[in-house]
């Protein structure tokens, strides 16, 4: 069952919503759709588990929120990056590829 | 940081509840349009749009709960439902409720109120710098701890080097003219280092300097804050102005703190000691207050074992003085309260232990309860409930129950403590100093929830486990054993712990009544006690000042409503004395052989009007005077030590002087008489030998040893005590000198007796509510199982079992329960009370007859608590209790 949306690893929510915001501030929305295109659709994220991440996130310092009109002349809740975030991001990206790169190795020795 | 976040973020959720909970909604529903929206561009209807979003994302409400729950708030928030769901709960059973707090709150406001009296006296430090390095040094020699001499203290500061600082004190009284009459004050002789030693700064002014305190310097006096505001109108200016003690001017150089009182003595004046030469070289007299500081990284046992050191050289160094003589170091705070800790650690215990059968008390009742309840459980538990937020909400309702004991009793407390600070004995240190503050009320909170849990846990947990099958399967209260054998246990622990108490109580109230029945040696009704210090310079001359002493008895003989008049060196119970070793004739000269005893200076009538008995021999005259021979009378300790089963009327021995050949050059003194033992130290102390000698008789140097101050000792005729007119007399004989402590023998002996009075009190109290608790306890088992045995005994009461047999069921459940207590109490008591032997007189830790009188009052109040639920279950009717199923 291929097509049928995947969960996903345990604490990787976090950063990837991190990086969905290292280009540009979005909305919750927005943050969900961009996930599910740039996996081509096998993270489909549930609203719950989406809104705690944020919560968790903004406790954390990580981004931080502000309320802006969307392009449809809509209210919305905007995610910023902080300076933290992005410091963030960018160890855990290392740290994320030192661990797969890893995996690998481990996966095909057998 | 993020921390901080994290807080204010979860605050902001807990008290803007309604905003956040909007703002979330708001975004919700924003994320839900924007995919429905998506969604209906893909020409979807708006229905179905809503729909798909719902599968796909998930139930918005949901989702709504679920960032609810994720903060730590969420957690706060349901332990503060909990605890209002308890507070409701209790005020539907407020007969419980009142019970368990009022119960509760006299454990709490007990321990709170002791243990604020215990922090003001034992654990708060001493008011200096650092006080954890400060020690206190004393001699040793044989097994008695005296002063140090003030020749040892020298070598002892010339040779130690484990010390920052090493100072002498000690303990003086002076002569103030500072108001109308002329008052006695209490204060110190110090060396210059004294109040550096203990790092304490003057508020005003400077403390005296090394060369200050050297004989023949002016004379100057540090004050203390108190003095300088009760006796001297807080003068600004007072800084080198000249105030009289001991009849002389003298500077003021500076007023000390309000805290200052490092021996905790409440010394009102320190002056330099200035060592004489003589005195610098004196190995003989040990009388030094001596406080060291250590040197940073020195510890105290390094510095004992120097001190060992340094003791060794001088008994090689000074053979006769300072034979068998070493030196004790003792951090200065266990010196000073030392003796309060026993006292004041068994009423701690005491109320503890009071805590804990309240404790157990309302774990009884939440017991009773929790099978009434038991019910309303196992439904919440149908409903989905988890057994860990069952137990969670029943512990909450016991911290509610703890936190409203906890208040009342921290009232009771500031009650309590008010009160012991107004009756509680006037030698305890810093006593006055007991109040609820910060720290009390930390441990009283503390308390509040331990015995909260305390209480709560068992039952909360019992009740968690309840099966819901079980529950609902019996329908009507047919016992169950296994609880009941619970409740039965918490009476018998609640019954052993209160005759622990009851039997510490009862062993301390029969020494006091075996202490107030004994025999004070003298007469004590109609006696009145002053003291009298005649100033130094002004009285230096020995004869001056006998002659003072004998004008001033011929004085106060002449008042109108007055017997006879003495003086004497210590009147009974006036605490101190100097002790004296006293070498029988026919005896070598060896300090083995001396014998050390009380010496006591008279004038003539002291013990005609004291009424000493006079057990053999003839009393002082007027005749005996220093140009015939010396005499002496002995009391019968003395005698029976010094010549074990002979007349010591004519013996001799040698003390008190050297003759003209040196120190070995005995001088003899011949026991002329012979009087009863004089209970001197208190009524329940040990009488010491002690010998008394003719004022005429004395040698000059005594003087000096008793600080030219006597006792005038007054036998009136009844009536008011004439305080004025023997004011005004001791005035008129010595200008501006004042008579102090002036009392009546009676109050005297009861002022020595307030410590161990007022520990026998505030324990009789203690165990009079351990028992009333604990008969509640029994009463409450024992209701509860007669109401739940209703059936059972209407069946036996139908099948014919009189009334007498029901009685003597019950009756004999009650007292088997508070026999086994007992005898478990009894077993403890036995090695508890061990503890209090230093406290007792006359009894032993273990008296049968205490134990067999609070055995016998235990059981008859557990039999009075049985009885009544006893009688209740006589009145069951059988048919009423068929027809109950």
């Amino acid at each position: 069952m291929a097509d049928k949306p995947s969960d996903l690893v345990q604490g990787t929510l976090d950063m990837l919503i991190l990086k969905t915001l290292a280009l540009e501030p979005m909305h919750g929305y927005g943050i969900a759709v961009r996930l599910e295109q740039m996996s081509k659709g096998v993270f489909r994220l549930n609203a719950g588990s989406l809104f705690v991440a944020f919560q968790r996130l903004q406790r954390a310092g990580l981004i931080r929120s502000e309320w802006k009109a969307t392009e449809n002349s809509r209210r919305a809740k905007y995610y910023v990056l902080t300076d933290q975030g992005r410091k963030r991001l960018n160890s855990e990206t290392r740290e994320w590829g030192r661990q797969v790169a890893a995996i690998a190795r481990i996966l095909e020795a057998s | 940081m993020s921390l901080l976040r994290n807080i204010v973020g979860g605050l902001r959720s807990l008290f803007r509840k309604e905003q956040v909970s909007q703002e979330l909604d708001e975004e919700l529903n924003g994320f839900l349009e924007m995919a429905a929206e998506e969604k209906m561009k893909r020409g979807m209807s708006r229905h179905d749009a809503v729909r798909a979003v719902r599968l796909e994302r998930g139930n918005l409400e949901v989702a709504k709960e679920i960032v609810h729950a994720a903060g730590w708030e969420s957690f706060v928030e349901t332990c503060w439902q909990d605890l209002r769901h308890g507070q409701r709960v209790l005020r539907k059973s407020p007969g419980f409720a009142v019970v368990a707090v009022l119960t509760l709150a006299l454990g709490i406001g007990a321990t709170t109120a002791i243990f604020s009296v215990v922090n003001a006296v034992l654990l708060r430090p001493l008011a200096m710098e650092d006080p954890s390095h400060v020690v206190f040094v004393q001699e040793t020699w044989r097994d008695i701890f005296p002063g140090v001499a003030v020749g040892n203290f020298v070598d002892l500061k010339r040779q130690s080097t484990s010390f920052a600082e090493l100072c002498a004190s000690n303990d003086a009284s002076f002569n103030l003219e500072a108001r109308e009459l002329p008052e006695r004050v209490d204060g110190e002789i110090a060396t210059a280092n004294y109040f550096t030693t203990f790092g304490v700064q003057p508020i005003a002014g400077r403390v005296f300097t090394a060369e200050e305190d050297k004989p023949g310097q002016p004379k100057v006096v540090v004050i203390s804050e108190r003095l300088w505001r009760t006796k001297l109108h807080s003068d600004p200016s007072i800084v080198g102005q000249p105030i009289r003690v001991n009849g002389l001017p003298t500077t003021v150089l500076g007023v000390m703190p309000r805290s200052f009182d490092p021996l905790l003595s409440s010394s009102d004046l320190w002056v330099p000691a200035a060592f004489s030469a003589e005195q610098l070289a004196d190995h003989d007299n040990h009388y030094l207050n001596v406080m060291a500081r250590l040197k940073q990284g020195t510890s105290q046992a390094q510095a004992q074992s120097e001190l060992n050191v340094i003791a060794q050289w001088l008994r090689k160094q000074y053979p006769i003085d300072d034979q068998d003589r070493g030196f004790r170091l003792q951090p200065l705070a266990t010196a000073l309260l030392g003796d309060q800790r026993l006292g004041l650690r068994m009423m701690l215990a005491a109320v503890g232990v009071l805590l804990l059968i309240a404790c157990a008390n309302i774990a009884n009742l939440q017991l009773a309860r929790s099978r009434t309840r038991q019910k309303e459980i196992a439904m919440r538990a149908a409903l989905g409930a988890s057994p860990n937020r069952i137990v969670r909400q029943l512990l909450a309702e016991n911290v509610v129950l703890g936190l409203a004991g906890g208040v009342v009793g921290v009232l009771l407390a500031y009650w309590a403590v008010a009160w012991i600070i107004a009756h509680g004995p006037a030698e305890m240190p810093r006593l006055d100093q007991s109040r609820i503050d910060a720290s009390t009320l930390a441990f009283a909170c503390a308390v509040a929830l331990l015995s909260s849990f305390l209480f709560g846990l068992a039952p909360a947990l019992r009740s968690a486990s309840t099966h819901l099958s079980e529950v609902f399967k019996s329908s009507s209260g047919i016992s169950g054993g296994r609880r009941d054998r619970v409740r039965s246990l918490l009476v018998v622990v609640e019954v052993s712990l209160a005759l622990i108490l009851m039997a510490g109580a009862g062993l301390l109230i029969r020494s006091a009544l075996l202490v107030s029945h004994l025999d004070p040696g003298f007469d004590t009704s109609n006696v009145v006690v002053g003291r009298v210090g005649l100033p130094d310079p002004a009285y230096h001359d020995p004869a001056l000042a006998r002659q003072t002493f004998e004008q001033m008895i011929t004085a106060t003989a002449a008042l109108p409503g007055v017997k006879s008049v003495a003086v004497v060196s210590r009147a009974p119970l006036a605490g101190g004395g100097s002790s004296n070793g006293l070498l029988a004739e026919g005896k070598p000269f060896d300090m083995a052989n001396l014998v050390n005893s009380q010496l006591q200076i008279i004038s003539p009538s002291y013990l005609s009007t004291a009424r000493v008995p006079l057990k053999a021999g003839r009393d002082f005259t007027p005749q005996d005077t220093r140009d015939r021979s010396l005499v002496t009378i002995v009391n019968e300790t003395l005698a029976r030590t010094m010549w074990p089963g002979e007349n010591p009327i004519g013996k001799r021995f040698a003390c008190c002087e050297a003759g003209p050949k040196g120190r070995m050059d005995p001088v003899w003194h011949e026991v002329v008489g012979l009087v009863a033992d004089v209970r001197a130290w208190g009524l329940d102390r040990q009488v010491q030998p002690e010998f008394y000698v003719p004022l005429a008789q004395m040698p000059a140097s005594a003087w000096d040893w008793i600080g030219r101050t006597m006792d005038l000792v007054v036998r009136t005729r009844g009536g008011a005590v004439p305080i004025h007119e023997l004011q005004s007399t001791v005035a008129s004989v010595a200008p501006a000198v004042p008579i102090y402590r002036l009392s009546t023998m009676q109050q005297k002996i009861s002022s020595t007796l307030e410590r161990s009075h007022f520990d026998t009190f505030l324990l009789a109290i203690f165990a009079g509510t351990a028992l009333l608790l604990s008969s509640v306890g029994i009463y409450g088992v024992l209701s509860y199982m007669v109401a739940q045995r209703t059936r059972d005994i209407g069946i036996r009461m139908a099948l014919g079992a009189s009334q007498a047999q029901i009685v003597w069921d019950v009756l004999g459940f009650g007292v088997r329960l508070a026999g086994i207590g007992l005898a478990l109490g009894l077993a403890a008591a036995m090695a508890a009370t061990r503890l209090l032997s230093s406290l007792l007189y006359g009894v032993r830790p273990t008296d049968a007859a205490t134990f067999a009188a609070v055995s016998f009052i235990l059981l008859a109040v557990a039999l009075i608590a049985s009885y009544f639920p006893a009688r209740r279950a006589t009145r069951v009717d059988p048919l009423v209790a068929l027809r109950y199923e």
